[in-house]
């Protein structure tokens, strides 16, 4: 038995350095904005604007795909949040995005 | 010695095909055939999967696993060792190519419990194969299913733009699709 527990600690030690190592070559760089703007919504994934989830429309607002707040079930004071958040953030580009309310 | 790897070849892919003959990785099966590429974007990622999934996973039975006596780990090791490579996989396609990333959705994940996964790893043991054997059944078994695969994908592109009755719309039309495939396949159960 104490080979079995030794056995599956170091797999599981090797397997984690292995993906650690490997997540630092291949990581990919995402806008910070993307994540804050999901984290505001109400994360319902409800799927009523249309995108498959908080996440894919928080990444479309910031991609200026959409002009307009889609996001129906969100809260009044959250919608000023993350429009005045993104009003006063500029991205990567040096751009802000402006949203409509 | 070749004559038998040539048959094994055969076999993997055609005969004993993953998915039409064993009924194994239906989900993907259904799931990812709307496009030809997300097939074929599938195929790949599957067929490396399983290549170096069974490579390692027959190293580790015979190497570590024998020598200790602890066998009965295989399947939580094995288990182990494809969620790790499911992983690594899915980090290189979000990196290499986001399009295909989003195109296989979650069925890039569930690869991890594909069962044509560990189902050929376990075979590679259970069937008592040596290196070579192990290294032909390992890219045959993932080869035919990624041809089958692309083939009906092929044949679900066409359907699209066919008249099919109302009620056989969508999947129904391709579960029926399946079977007639299922039944040619089978056809070539003679060749070897």
């Amino acid at each position: 038995m104490i080979y079995a527990i030794i056995v599956m600690l170091g797999l599981g030690a090797l397997l984690g350095v292995g993906l650690g190592i490997a997540d630092k070559f291949l990581k990919v760089e995402a806008d910070p904005r993307v994540e804050k703007v999901s984290a505001l919504l109400p994360n319902y994934n409800c799927g009523g604007c249309g995108y498959a989830g908080c996440s894919s429309l928080a990444q479309a607002m910031v991609d200026k795909e959409v002009s307009t707040f889609l996001c129906k079930p969100c809260k009044a004071d959250k919608k000023q949040e993350i429009i005045d958040y993104l009003a006063s953030t500029p991205g990567p580009d040096g751009t802000t995005v402006n949203i409509k309310g | 010695m070749i004559r038998e790897l040539c048959t094994l070849l055969v076999t993997s892919v055609l005969i004993n095909n993953a998915i039409l003959n064993q009924f194994l990785g239906m989900c993907p099966f259904m799931g990812v055939s709307k496009k030809r590429n997300s097939a074929l974007g599938m195929g790949v990622a599957v067929v490396f999967v399983i290549v170096v999934a069974s490579i390692v996973t027959y190293a580790l039975y015979y190497l570590v696993l024998v020598p200790l006596h602890i066998e009965y780990m295989k399947l939580i090791t094995f288990i182990l060792v494809i969620a790790s490579l499911v992983q690594l996989c899915e980090m290189f396609i979000k990196k290499t190519s986001p399009s295909l990333y989003k195109s296989l959705g979650v069925y890039l994940p569930l690869i991890t419990t594909n069962c044509v996964v560990l189902n050929c790893c376990l075979a590679n043991i259970s069937n008592g194969y040596g290196i070579a054997q192990m290294l032909v059944y390992s890219i045959g078994t993932p080869l035919g299913f990624a041809l089958v695969l692309y083939i009906f994908s092929s044949i679900r592109e066409r359907l699209e733009t066919s008249e099919v009755p109302r009620s056989f719309l969508g999947n129904p039309i391709a579960l029926i699709v399946a079977a007639i495939m299922a039944m040619a396949f089978s056809g070539l159960a003679g060749i070897v």
